[in-house]
């Protein structure tokens, strides 16, 4: 969790949005629905997007999890984090957590994705507020970042 | 939710698998959608599941969702069965006494029930490998377009001879029936063989169709929504089907 082991145990019902936030205290993961149709409790588990209302705590049994708040500290923002307040990508904020962890997981698997792709890529994730493309614009802009940073 | 007993078939990475053996395409069935995902580019059954892989659910849902899940959820609007119903799959279920292999559409008895017997896990699906101058095109349509649950969708696969133009197989597959249960409509595919790919033959396809089509109504949509969507769904997965063979 978070480049961090726990060991907890848990009811064969608790899925793993529950473990988070109630048992972990990870605030930054949402129930938005709790039928895995808007997003909003993204993790990234073993270097995937999942729904984590839809896993049960059970079945995340040695899995690498990040929540939003594995990514970025205060002092060293990541990339896509930076972007979104600099493109004003966030109005409610209520997806931004799922949108971070979105873009952070695409730039992991590709560095130079297209537009097509971030949108792919952020497809899991509604936001209400934005319209999306400023999200895109962030997440194209920290896709940039990043490759000028390694060069 | 409440159970009584909750076995998590999740980690048996040993139903997690797409093979070619017997010249058939076989996936296990706990093989996620995301699985899949990632071999369709570089596989011999990538083009006959690209359409409904790419449709189905978002990322997120693909990273989960898995083969037998969609099977055997059977509520009538699942991508994947009328899918496997176009490619003429079959089922393999798993029990207390053995393997059981049984063609997809007996496995589906009604809504929100299947052929599995109460010791039965799902296994595996297969269907016979394609030629490679046959096509299948899944089309899809809900009210966006992403993490959508199907209003109504079709499959369609067809084989041509060695011209690439005339027609030897078609199936058509539809979901959203009166019946709940997806089907097969051989009216269409009967309109379809021994015919000329062509614009002729797509018209007169989708006109037959729309006769005697018996979709549901629901808070989602009416029937008549449905049959009108789905005339040109069929359509579309006709044109892609043929550009799919000619190669573009």
């Amino acid at each position: 969790m978070n480049g961090k082991d726990h060991a907890l145990v848990v009811e064969s019902t608790e899925r793993l949005l529950d473990v988070l936030r109630d048992r972990l205290d990870l605030k930054g993961v949402k129930e938005g629905c709790g039928t895995g149709d808007c997003g909003t409790c993204t993790v990234i588990m073993d270097g995937q997007l999942v729904n984590s209302c839809l896993v049960l705590a059970v079945q995340a049994r040695d899995k690498r999890i990040t929540t939003i708040e594995g990514v970025g500290t205060r002092e060293k923002l990541h990339p896509v984090q930076k972007a979104l307040m600099k493109y004003n990508a966030a109005q409610c904020g209520f997806c931004t957590p799922a949108m971070v962890l979105a873009g952070k997981n695409l730039l992991d698997h590709n560095p130079t994705p297209s537009r097509a792709e971030i949108k792919e890529a952020i497809s899991g994730v509604l936001c209400r507020c934005t319209g999306y493309y400023k999200i895109i614009d962030a997440i194209h802009d920290a896709a940039k970042e990043i490759a000028g940073v390694k060069s | 939710m409440s159970v009584r007993n909750l076995v998590d078939l999740s980690g048996l990475s040993e139903l997690r698998y797409v093979k070619r053996e017997d010249g058939e395409i076989k996936i296990g069935a706990l093989t996620t959608i995301a699985d899949l995902e990632k071999q369709v580019d570089n596989s011999a059954w990538g083009k006959f599941l690209n359409d409904a892989i790419t449709k189905f659910g978002s990322p997120n849902i693909r990273s989960l969702a898995t083969v037998g899940g969609n099977i055997c959820a059977a509520s009538s609007s699942e991508d994947l069965i009328p899918v496997f119903l176009a490619l003429d799959a079959k089922v393999k279920t798993l029990g207390k006494n053995g393997t059981r292999e049984i063609p997809l559409q007996e496995f589906l008895a009604a809504k929100r029930k299947t052929a599995l017997h109460a010791d039965e896990i799902l296994a595996e699906v297969s269907f016979p490998e394609p030629s490679a101058r046959a096509a299948c095109s899944f089309q899809k349509l809900g009210m966006r377009n992403i993490l959508i649950i199907a209003l109504v969708s079709v499959a369609v696969f067809l084989e041509t001879d060695e011209s690439r133009s005339k027609i030897v197989q078609a199936r058509v597959a539809l979901n959203r029936f009166k019946s709940k249960i997806p089907q097969r409509v051989e009216s269409v595919e009967k309109e379809l063989v021994g015919q000329t790919l062509s614009e002729w033959t797509i018209k007169s396809a989708v006109e037959r169709l729309g006769e005697e089509l018996a979709l549901t109504s629901d808070y989602r949509a009416s029937a008549e929504y449905r049959t009108e969507a789905v005339k040109v769904l069929l359509r579309r997965a006709l044109v892609a089907c043929q550009q799919k063979i000619l190669g573009k």
